[in-house]
């Protein structure tokens, strides 16, 4: 395929990409994280209990499955239930309110019984169900018909016989008027419900069941979702001693409990024969004669003995209904049951066959449940439910955030105008800067918005704050990819090349910088994502897939647009790209005046660590643990108002601080504390509510444990660990182990400055502070990469030259460059700080500490360290003194072109070798004074020529550099062996 | 907390080595690693045996870290004038 074709099929391609994209923004919703769009988030710690002594990864997962069952009973919209390491769970609940009742609902461990089946039934429902080979009384039947037809359910339709012919009630309202006819049991210590419990029904028939059951009937009016519920309902009590289960049918053609069924409802006596805590190790397995599914289990010894009693009483009932001895088949008609009850559920309901257990099962060897169980995967779902039930880990809440809906809202308006604006910036700076070469670049960054965006939709990642901050921050990754080539096209450009070989060049030669420079970029961001917590995946992952893209449009679609425009009219004069003139060589002695620069970096690592020493660092609560609240009220107060109402409502011992919010007003208060429960939480929120009525439910809360403070702390530290191997790794393998070194130095540099700054400012660090600046830190390395990338290119380029001249030079031809990068991403940053809000002015503070001394240190650090170690290396020891020798002892700043054509000529006098013309020198250079000059680029010499950038022209320089390059190596192994 | 802080103060003095003959063992980086080393060491050595926990800093924790960066320096600094005297 040619040149040409290749362009166009790459532009056809982006195109169509950003097409379709537009397509997935328009039908797809983004999915927003609960930060912006209001919502609950909860986080558990699994912990062992009872015979356990560790939490397992099966436990957890059990653990989830449960969550989820709740939850969905709940009614909430799209919620995310998400393992988060080896024991903990996050739960997101959008549009939750009360995190307490929801805490409440989701958390509870779960609460498995066995019953004696039938003894336990009640009334009615015992005539039916309760008599095994017994034919229920026929008015009983006909009330119970009755029954169901008058709640709109047939009888005779197959999934609702199964349940009618065991007598359930098809309401729970039924069953539940039922229930409440029963006499109390007061103090009942082996009911599985110490307390009566509440239902709340509709006024209207079906009575259809609103909430319950509820210990209190406060509780039955409070929703997790905040929705009203019918305070004129019919509320109904169920003493301790009696409960009600439901149950559902089972699918004939699956054999499992079908779920999306109406369920059914019996009254029990609460008189459970053994719970969920008697029962060990279940698994589904097979049974060894017939290969068929089984479940098995053991118990504690408790268990053994209650299970044994149980089991032997079902039995002989079983036997007392038969008329002599009887076959397992018949003996099935006749046999009882225990149920397994789940969370008022009837998961189970297994026989206990006489015929075949007629003192029912010891339990020695543990028992096992088979033969009704059409498929594996029905065996299998009873194991879970015995595992859950027989759970032995308690779910600790050791984190709650809670942000309604109105703050959630304005953090998603404050975000998109914070990547806008940053978005038009950076543009307007391109456009300034590059011209039409901007022109090209906005383009691709505006593909690159499109398809970004669709990927958020489609994948889905759930955009959350920090999502966005990692988005404003890919806008600068993707135009710093196109400064670095763009900034490669004008040299060549003013090399004097033609447009088209200029761009071709460029591309060629910019992009192992960028791949570079991305690789680490997307190595902290996959590091991020592996150890950092919930929060910080986002920014992680957002990074981690921007920076993708931004390699397709920012390098591949730009090299396609410009290609194919590269022999236009438009593309004919230099002045289009910015690159008339000699453009702009920066001739500073960055070496020389090193020194200088380590003194200042000295003195402010200094006063850091004094300031760490005596200050400390203000660790927020994600590592501190404790509760912060944020609320803004409509009745003027002050700080001391707020504190003495939240002491009136038993909360005591918090800072207040009276805030300004640009959405809120001055009327704004943050709160924080020692951690609190969901309890505590919520009666704050009530008292200020009352006393200074809260502005548009504006209010929001962060609970953190002490155990989650740790393991933030502790995935920071990991993070930070393995972002520097990794990254030093990278760079030792691209490059060189010896500019690795240099690399991890500047890294130490920059954390200690930016912890010195946090320590002297006082402003507060979290686990979105750290992701930020752990995010900068792979980011900042773009600039040393770019640095050494030049400096490695050029080592080849200047055979003679000392290695300071070396790096002097290459800082003189990126510098430029990096300033334009750091610029365009301050530019993001900067909008951050001044639209994002309070989350994400954070991350802007953190980025713009990270990006100032990250700059900083891979000019005036890394290099300087790298020249300061390189220049120990014999080699380049010989050439400083042959420099020093001609220079009259000193070297100077930059490699003087004559000087070294004279270097060349005294090698050739000592080999005898005749000798060639070197390229004239334009211009020489200054001394080691530091000053700052424009030279025209080309009167460098034949360092930058002489590498054969010159379209052919050239040629015999090359040669003659070849030469000079094979000369100095001869030379070099033969006064090495002289020496030794 | 401790820990920062010396390391911090070690890297902060390793800065002026640039104005010391460059005689230390391994150049600069082996400077670098004198200065922390010795720094982190010498502050952990003493701070354990004034009986302060780690998370307790004040001024005299980051002055503490001074004698045993110039010690790190030293020790760096011998051992590379050793090695050159040294013929090869």
């Amino acid at each position: 395929m040619g040149t040409r074709r290749r362009h166009l099929f790459v532009l056809l391609f982006v195109l169509g990409l950003v097409a379709v994209s537009g397509l997935v923004i328009a039908t797809k919703e983004t999915k927003l994280g609960l930060d912006l769009q209001g919502g609950l988030e909860l986080v558990y710690e699994g912990q062992p209990t009872g015979t356990a002594s560790d939490v397992s990864g099966q436990d957890v997962d059990n653990a989830i499955s449960i969550i989820e069952q709740r939850i969905n009973k709940l009614g909430v919209s799209e919620p995310e239930v998400a393992r988060l390491g080896e024991d903990r769970i996050t739960v997101s609940l959008p549009g939750v309110t009360d995190a307490e009742r929801a805490a409440e609902q989701v958390g509870t461990t779960a609460k498995l019984f066995f019953y004696d089946w039938e003894p336990s039934l009640i009334g009615p429902q015992f005539l039916i169900g309760g008599r095994p080979g017994q034919a229920p009384p026929e008015k009983v039947i006909k009330a119970s018909e009755e029954r169901w037809k008058a709640a709109g359910r047939n009888p005779e339709k197959p999934l609702n016989a199964q349940l009618f012919s065991g007598g359930a009630y098809p309401t729970a309202y039924d069953a539940a008027l039922l229930a409440a006819e029963q006499e109390p049991i007061e103090n009942c210590e082996t009911c599985s419900v110490s307390k009566p419990r509440y239902y709340l029904f509709e006024k209207q028939p079906p009575h259809e069941l609103v909430a319950g059951p509820e210990f209190t009937r406060k509780d039955l009016y409070i929703s997790p979702t905040g929705e009203k519920r019918p305070k004129n309902g019919i509320v109904v009590k169920v003493p301790t001693g009696t409960i009600v289960v439901s149950e559902y049918p089972t699918d004939p053609e699956t054999g499992q409990l079908d779920e999306t069924a109406e369920p059914a409802w019996f009254v029990l006596k609460d008189q459970p024969a053994l719970s969920g805590d008697e029962i060990t190790d279940p698994e589904q397995t097979y049974e060894p004669q017939t290969n068929l599914p089984v479940v098995a289990f053991q118990f504690t010894d408790e268990g053994r003995e209650a299970f044994a009693e149980v089991t032997r009483k079902i039995a002989e009932r079983g036997q007392a209904r038969a008329i002599g001895p009887v076959g397992v088949e018949e003996a099935e008609g006749l046999s009882g049951r225990f149920v397994v009850i789940l969370d008022n559920e009837i998961k189970s309901a297994p026989l206990i066959n006489f015929a075949q257990n007629p003192g029912g099962i010891d339990g020695r060897t543990g028992a096992q449940i088979g033969g009704g169980f059409n498929n594996i995967d029905d065996a299998q779902e009873l194991a879970t439910t015995l595992q859950i039930g027989a759970l032995p880990i308690n779910l600790k809440l050791i984190s709650e955030s809670q942000v309604s809906a109105t703050l959630g809202s304005q953090a998603l308006d404050d975000g998109i105008k914070a990547g806008l604006v940053g978005l038009a910036l950076v543009i307007i700076f391109l456009l300034l800067y590059y011209r039409f070469l901007g022109l090209i670049a906005s383009i691709a960054l505006g593909a690159y918005g499109v398809i970004f965006f669709a990927l958020i939709n489609l994948i889905p990642i759930t955009l959350t704050l920090p999502g966005i901050a990692g988005l404003v921050l890919t806008i600068g990754v993707a135009a710093d990819s196109n400064i670095v080539i763009f900034e490669r096209i004008k040299e060549e450009v003013r090399a004097g090349r033609s447009m088209s070989s200029a761009i071709s060049a460029g591309y060629k030669r910019g992009i192992s910088t960028i791949i570079d420079a991305n690789v680490v970029t997307l190595l902290t961001a996959f590091i991020l994502f592996v150890l950092a917590t919930a929060g910080v995946k986002g920014f992680a992952f957002t990074l981690g897939v921007g920076t993708i893209v931004s390699l397709l449009t920012a390098v591949i679609f730009t090299q396609s647009l410009l290609g194919t425009m590269s022999r236009s009219r438009v593309l004919r004069s230099p002045s289009v790209l910015g690159a008339s003139g000699p453009g702009k060589r920066w001739h500073y002695d960055f070496m020389g005046a090193s020194r200088w620069f380590f003194s200042i970096s000295g003195v402010i690592l200094i006063v850091g660590g004094l300031a760490l020493a005596t200050k400390q660092l203000n660790l927020g609560i994600d590592f501190e643990s404790g509760t912060r609240m944020k609320v803004a009220l409509v009745d003027l107060t002050n700080e001391e108002g707020v504190r003495s109402t939240l002491e009136e409502a038993g909360i005591s011992g918090e800072e207040v601080q009276q805030v300004s919010d640009p959405n809120l007003g001055d009327n704004v208060f943050q709160i924080q504390s020692h951690e609190l429960g969901p309890g505590e939480v919520k009666d704050a929120k009530a008292a200020l509510a009352a006393e200074y009525r809260i502005d548009n439910e504006a209010f929001e809360s962060t609970s953190v444990g002490p155990t989650f403070g740790q393991q933030v702390a502790r995935s920071a530290l990991s993070a930070l660990i393995f972002s520097l191997l990794v990254i030093c790794g990278y760079v030792a393998l691209r490059f060189d182990p010896k500019f690795a070194i240099p690399v991890l130095i500047a890294i130490f540099h920059d954390i200690l400055i930016t912890a010195g700054v946090y320590s002297l400012t006082g402003k507060e660090v979290s686990s979105g502070t750290v992701a930020a600046f752990l995010t900068i830190l792979g980011y900042s390395i773009y600039d040393t990469i770019i640095v050494f990338d030049r400096i490695r290119e050029n080592v080849p380029r200047m055979p003679r030259a000392a290695f300071s001249q070396i790096v002097n030079r290459s800082m003189s031809e990126v510098l430029t460059r990096s300033l334009a990068t750091s610029f365009s991403t301050l530019l993001g940053v900067f909008s951050l700080m001044v639209f994002g809000g309070a989350t994400l002015q954070d991350f802007a503070f953190a980025m713009l500490v990270g990006i100032a001394s990250g700059t900083y240190s891979s000019i005036f650090i890394a290099s300087p360290v790298l020249t300061a170690w390189k220049e120990r290396e014999p080699g380049f020891v010989r050439r400083r003194l042959r420099i020093a020798e001609i220079e009259g002892g000193r070297v100077p700043a930059f490699a003087d072109d004559i000087e070294m054509a004279k270097l060349g000529r005294d090698d050739e006098a000592e080999t005898g070798t005749p000798r060639r013309t070197e390229a004239p020198a334009v211009e020489a250079a200054p001394g080691p004074v530091a000053t700052v000059e424009k030279t025209d680029e080309s009167g460098n010499g034949s360092g930058i020529l002489a590498e054969g950038d010159g379209d052919g022209a050239s040629t015999s320089s090359e040669r003659r550099q070849r030469n000079a390059e094979r000369r100095a190596r001869r030379q070099a192994r033969r006064k090495h062996g002289r020496n030794r | 907390m401790a820990l920062v802080v010396f390391f911090t103060m070690g890297i902060a003095l390793w800065h002026f080595t640039v104005f010391v003959p460059d005689r230390f063992w391994q150049g600069i980086v082996g400077a670098f690693i004198g200065a922390v080393v010795g720094s982190t060491v010498f502050g952990l050595i003493v701070q354990e045996a004034s009986g302060k926990s780690l998370g307790d800093t004040d001024i005299s924790t980051a002055l503490l870290a001074i004698p045993g960066t110039l010690i790190g320096l030293a020790v760096v600094y011998f051992l590379g004038v050793r090695a050159e005297e040294q013929p090869d």
